[in-house]
């Protein structure tokens, strides 16, 4: 499996290519990614999104904020990166393995679609050892499905789940299904 | 129910504050300018430290309290001139020079690595002082001439003992290495001996004499 | 503890990292390519990310408290009681601290419920710049009716973003903050009206004092009637803390102005001035 990255010299932020790749290099490994990953970063927005294509290669657009330090404004985080690498890799995981067929686009997501599965991808990085925030996740999902018990056993239920399929993960989201296989 | 108009003891039988008291109008007036004057210090020294210490629990309770001593400083602003003080100004003084550089000394510490001393000064030294001269004014002065002193005293005082419980459990939980608490009682220490120069908030006689 | 404090050596804990305006506002990326991009800036939970939005948000009000504590605070130590500020002037300050220490307790709380730790965003330290004027009328122009104004204008905004997402901590607390804070405007206006008004000059200074926090507090065009602004000017809460209708139309003007500006600002960066590159 082979990681490029570009550009190879940033001039608005202060980034590091090979660094980069390493730190994708690694959460490729950890997430269980078979083919060549490609990161383009767009230096020229502060702003965090990540864009997917799928092919014989993964490609990666990435904003920059999305791997920026939030404490250092333009400084790369390395934590940030990985994370941020970690969501995307593993969306890109339930695509190609199959059971996510039905899902929309990215661009189509709705935002509690969107909520539900960063959720299924949160948990299953904290398993893996990274570094995640849940009460983040958790406000996230409240926000799109709303602020009560329900909504946070339902969210407990998405985060502790493992190998679901799009259908599977939107029973959980809107309750309709209860039985989830324990990590 | 009883007859309205039998007569009654205008003190009840539970009721047993007495008249007499330690202190005369001037001298109520007295200690109470210097109340206020040392409750100023006080709640100015506070809000001044809050930039300087980088504990954010630190900060906050200096913040807090900060404003308890402005409001006891307010409550003895508004009790002078009830004292037949029309020119509050005039008895808001230090009790004498030691009293000055006593403050001058609790004062001095800025650094952020000084917050234990910040602390001490004000949670171990001012305040159990202020404690002790204000429950000695509350216990000697007179129940009844002198009830407003005594109103204000128990809220001061209320506020006193819980802000001293505060900063002394931001002490302890401070204090890691007998290095810094040696730091800390030597500051007590040098503290200390200060205010005993001064004689107390009020100076000499603030908590009456032994003999 | 010497008389006014630098706002280069505001104490924090390790896990703050402080910024300065300037290099707030060197970022380039905030100018490249902005046509392509979504016209609103407005927080509001429709945004895909709304929620880290409204996070770093609340970092903000969370450290902008810390400062504000820190403003306060000072103002009962820099001055003299009686010949350089009067003894009732610092209770309302003292007062103002134990506010402003409310607020940091309620935004920790704030921050924890949403998901965000203690430093996790970079420190602007502008706010307790606007605090160290050596003038007491100055400062309480600066701080209590241009910071403690923005406040209420970010205030609302978050109280009208818990409110349409249905978070029921953060509309509540917002809303108690809210009344502090419209206080601490009028307790600003009401005390620069008393301390200059037999002084003309002092007055019109601290006003042209005021008017250069309030563009500086406008962050840029952060906070303005422009949908380009996340944060948007409240007006009625403004009326409420003693504003004219006419101050509030010049905030809204400057505001405006500040955006653009800021725009330049970025721009020059771009091209190569190295005193706005923020490494």
């Amino acid at each position: 499996m082979t990681v490029t990255v570009t550009p190879e010299e940033f001039r608005f932020v202060h980034f590091d290519a090979a660094q980069t790749a390493r730190i994708a290099d690694d959460v490729a490994r950890l997430t269980g990614i078979d083919r060549p990953v490609q990161v383009e970063i767009d230096e020229t927005t502060p702003l965090s999104r990540v864009r997917i294509d799928l092919g014989d290669t993964i490609v990666l657009h990435v904003e920059s904020g999305a791997f920026e330090d939030t404490k250092r404004p333009r400084h790369q985080s390395e934590t940030a990166t990985a994370a941020s690498l970690a969501r995307c890799l593993l969306k890109a995981r339930d695509r190609l393995e199959g059971g996510f067929g039905e899902a929309p686009t990215d661009d189509d997501l709705t935002l509690q679609q969107a909520a539900a599965w960063d959720t299924y991808c949160a948990g299953r990085m904290a398993r893996l050892g990274l570094t995640v925030n849940q009460q983040r996740f958790r406000y996230n999902f409240r926000n799109r499905f709303g602020f009560t018990d329900q909504v946070d056993t339902r969210f407990e239920r998405v985060w502790a789940a493992d190998a679901l399929t799009w259908g599977e993960l939107q029973s959980l989201t809107s309750g309709e299904s209860m039985v989830v296989d324990a990590p | 129910m009883a007859d309205p108009f039998k007569p009654r003891a205008p003190f009840a039988p539970w009721d047993r504050r007495q008249l007499p008291g330690l202190f005369d109008v001037e001298e109520t007036a007295r200690r109470v300018g210097h109340y206020k004057w040392a409750e100023m210090k006080l709640f100015e020294a506070l809000g001044g430290w809050v930039a300087t210490v980088p504990e954010l629990d630190v900060k906050m309770r200096l913040g807090t309290h900060c404003y308890h001593h402005a409001w006891h400083a307010e409550l003895w602003h508004k009790r002078l001139p009830e004292l037949r003080e029309m020119n509050p100004d005039r008895l808001t003084v230090p009790p004498n020079d030691a009293m000055v550089r006593f403050v001058e000394a609790m004062t001095e510490p800025e650094a952020p690595e000084q917050t234990i001393e910040k602390l001490v000064g004000v949670y171990r030294v001012f305040i159990p002082h202020f404690i002790a001269a204000y429950t000695f004014h509350r216990n000697n002065t007179s129940e009844i001439t002198d009830a407003p002193t005594i109103r204000s005293l128990n809220f001061a005082l209320q506020d006193e003992v819980a802000d001293w419980t505060d900063g002394e459990m931001l002490i302890q939980s401070l204090l890691d290495t007998p290095e810094e608490v040696q730091r800390a009682a030597a500051h007590q220490a040098r503290l200390e001996t200060l205010m005993l120069e001064a004689g107390g908030i009020a100076g000499p006689g603030t908590i009456g004499g032994m003999e | 503890m010497r008389k006014f404090f630098p706002v280069e050596e505001l104490a924090r804990d390790q896990r703050f990292e402080q910024i300065t305006m300037r290099q707030a506002q060197a970022d380039p990326r905030t100018v490249l390519n902005a046509e392509s991009r979504n016209k609103t800036n407005r927080l509001t939970p429709d945004r895909a990310d709304a929620s880290d939005r409204a996070r770093g948000l609340m970092h903000g009000i969370f450290v902008g408290e810390i400062q504000a504590l820190e403003g306060a605070g000072r103002t009962c130590w820099d001055f003299e009681t009686g010949t350089e500020a009067p003894f009732a002037l610092k209770l309302d300050m003292a007062r103002q601290a134990w506010d402003e220490a409310r607020h940091v307790e309620i935004s920790v709380k704030l921050s924890d419920w949403m998901g965000t730790e203690i430093g996790q965003f970079a420190e602007n330290t502008v706010l307790f710049e606007a605090a160290c004027s050596n003038d007491p009328v100055l400062r309480l122009a600066g701080v209590n009716r241009a910071l403690e104004g923005l406040a209420i204008d970010v205030f609302t905004t978050m109280k009208e973003f818990g409110d349409l997402a249905g978070d029921p901590f953060l509309e509540f607390c917002e809303d108690w903050m809210l009344a502090d804070e419209v206080t601490h405007v009028k307790m600003g206006s009401d005390w620069l009206r008393r301390i200059t008004e037999n002084d003309a000059e002092r007055r019109k200074k601290a006003l042209e004092f005021q008017q250069v926090v309030d563009k500086l507090f406008s962050f840029g065009g952060t906070r303005s009637d422009s949908k380009e602004s996340p944060i948007g000017l409240a007006r009625r809460f403004r009326e409420l803390a003693g504003f004219t209708d006419t101050e509030v139309e010049d905030i809204a003007e400057m505001s405006l102005k500040a955006l653009e500006e800021r725009k330049a600002f970025a721009a020059a960066a771009l091209a190569g001035d190295t005193t706005a590159d923020p490494a």
